[in-house]
């Protein structure tokens, strides 16, 4: 890999390459370090961390769906406090060299200012507001789908912080640049796009949801051109650096985000199935980068020739 | 400890029919066999198949010589029928080898218990007790529907001091559950200290819960939903009685019974 090629700078954020281990997929990167070498990863985004710990939801969390999954795991995690004690020195110790970008929620507004002064530490590059969790009742999705609530807990946020500050949105929402406009104009950094699709599986033997929770997210192949589309069109509403996911398992996946207008991308759902998957795509767009003679991946965002 | 992990594409090596709905696949696969412990689980990805997630499958038997992988499943749904289907020579992405396995103590005699296709992961851990161990061989009990499931003896035979069905129909052996075929064991074999089972929860909690009465050693192998295998997507974490939460996949899958069912 030429690492020139693929040296990003995302809102702030300098990474080794444009592509990113997706929160809640990639648990805090460590977990990876057999499968890929974790200097190639271009950031470990972290699993979901809250103000408390949490069990996360009752009953079945994981169900296959055609070319993708969904899943209602419900922010399993052990808490900001257990994070900041035992969790991210172990992360700087076994990768002090990759951009680690923390993902946290809240339940009310006051929460989310708490969790960004908390995680406003060394070996925290970036931080990842997450307001679009579809499987957790309080917080979460409550501000994703709300311009005013997105934009109050953005505002909430930058004021408790030094970092640059992401906000993950929700494709739960009849028009997503609204929401992108609020949370740019309350002062977000960069946005990402998108969070699961809420979906839901029934077991026609039971009769019943196969999931414990009801609903799940969506996530995996099966969403990818409408994370593509949302991409190209918030990509058109704001100016701030978007961050695009959803369904990326290929180079060429990665590189239709970028096209559309995604200045980084993450890879989710496919790291369960190929844990190799985030390094495999930045050296497959590095690839195409050589190829047509492009010297930084810079050059292919919002490049998408409409008429 | 959790050993190394790996990726590796291996080639199927025969897939049998060993009744109407169980096949036995064998995998050549070297460089995760050499790694794999009794009790521990791969996760395969069928590369021409229909379905999205790999699935996790307990290491029934290895060959370390050949680098061969023994996987006995149920064709239960889309997946394993595609499994089903591979011929000799095509390509399996295996990745691991995955979780905790048995523990092993020299000191007395195992029962090993398994259920249904839960005896798979038996096969291995009673090869290491019954013919790489020093120890008195293994007495194994195996819970089975009926007459036509007992392809099983010629895994097992061989590492076990004496083989017991159970048949749910009465078909062959004891008509029951394996349970019910335990305290005539125990009588006959008083030098048993150590149980591990591998089977339908309502099996693995009974027997727990009489291994645990009669003050037994006993290690259980559990199964749930996983996405990863390796402790990212916590699809498969539960809450153990001491209150410290579990993740199937990298925790277990053994566990201590008591942990889970004490």
């Amino acid at each position: 890999m030429d690492m020139q090629r693929l040296a990003t700078d995302f809102a702030g954020i300098k990474m080794a390459t444009p592509v990113m281990g997706a929160s809640g997929t990639f648990g805090f990167g460590v977990e990876y370090s057999d499968f890929l070498d974790l200097n190639h990863v271009g950031a470990i985004i972290s699993k979901g961390i809250t103000p408390l710990p949490r069990a996360g939801n009752d009953g079945v969390r994981i169900a296959e769906t055609p070319s993708g999954m969904l899943n209602c795991i419900g922010l399993e995690n052990p808490g900001i406090d257990v994070f900041l004690r035992d969790i991210l020195p172990k992360v700087r110790k076994t990768a002090p060299g990759t951009t680690f970008i923390a993902n946290f929620s809240g339940s009310s507004v006051e929460d989310y200012g708490m969790m960004a002064e908390k995680l406003d530490v060394d070996g925290v590059d970036g931080i990842e507001v997450n307001i679009s969790c579809p499987n957790v009742k309080e917080g979460g999705i409550v501000f994703g789908t709300d311009p005013k609530a997105a934009a109050a807990v953005t505002e909430m946020v930058k004021t408790h912080t030094s970092k640059p500050v992401i906000v993950k949105l929700s494709p739960n929402v009849t028009d997503i640049t609204v929401m992108a406009k609020a949370v740019e104009a309350a002062g977000a950094d960069a946005v990402a796009l998108i969070n699961t699709l809420t979906g839901m599986v029934i077991d026609i033997n039971s009769w019943k949801p196969l999931l414990g929770n009801v609903t799940g997210g969506l996530s995996g192949p099966a969403v990818k051109p409408i994370a593509v589309r949302m991409v190209y069109q918030v990509a058109n509403a704001v100016k701030i650096p978007i961050l695009g996911l959803g369904g990326i398992a290929t180079a060429e996946d990665a590189i239709e985000f970028l096209l559309a207008g995604a200045s980084a991308v993450a890879v989710g759902a496919e790291n369960f199935v190929h844990p190799d998957a985030v390094v495999k795509v930045a050296e497959g767009i590095d690839t195409y980068l050589e190829k047509r003679g492009l010297k930084n991946v810079s050059e292919l965002v919002g490049k998408v020739k409409i008429n | 400890m959790a050993t190394k992990k790996l990726v590796e594409t291996g080639n199927v090596i025969s897939n049998e029919e060993l009744s109407a709905d169980v096949n036995a696949m064998v995998l050549e696969c070297p460089k995760v066999v050499e790694l794999a412990q009794p009790g521990q689980f791969v996760m395969i990805k069928n590369e021409m198949g229909s379905t999205y997630l790999r699935r996790p499958f307990g290491v029934a038997d290895v060959d370390k010589e050949k680098g061969l992988l023994l996987l006995i499943y149920r064709k239960a749904g889309k997946g394993t029928n595609e499994l089903s289907m591979l011929e000799e020579g095509a390509p399996i992405s295996v990745e691991g080898p995955l979780g905790n396995g048995f523990s092993f103590d020299n000191d007395g005699r195992t029962l090993l218990v398994g259920g249904g296709v839960g005896i798979a992961p038996i096969i291995y851990t009673a090869r290491k007790l019954g013919a790489e161990m020093a120890g008195p061989k293994p007495i194994i009990l195996l819970g089975v529907r009926n007459h036509k499931e007992l392809f099983w003896s010629d895994f097992l035979e061989d590492f076990s001091q004496k083989l017991v069905y159970t048949t749910d129909d009465g078909s062959y052996g004891r008509k029951g559950f394996a349970i019910d075929a335990i305290p005539d064991i125990l009588k006959a074999y008083p030098d048993i200290k150590h149980i591990k089972v591998c089977g339908p929860t309502i099996m693995m909690k009974g027997i727990a819960e009489l291994a645990i009465k009669q003050g037994l050693e006993c290690e259980v192998s559990l199964e749930k939903r996983m996405a990863c295998g390796f402790g990212v997507c916590l699809g498969c974490t539960f809450e153990g009685k001491s209150g410290k939460r579990w993740k199937v996949c990298g925790d277990g899958p053994v566990f201590d019974a008591e942990e889970v069912f004490g």
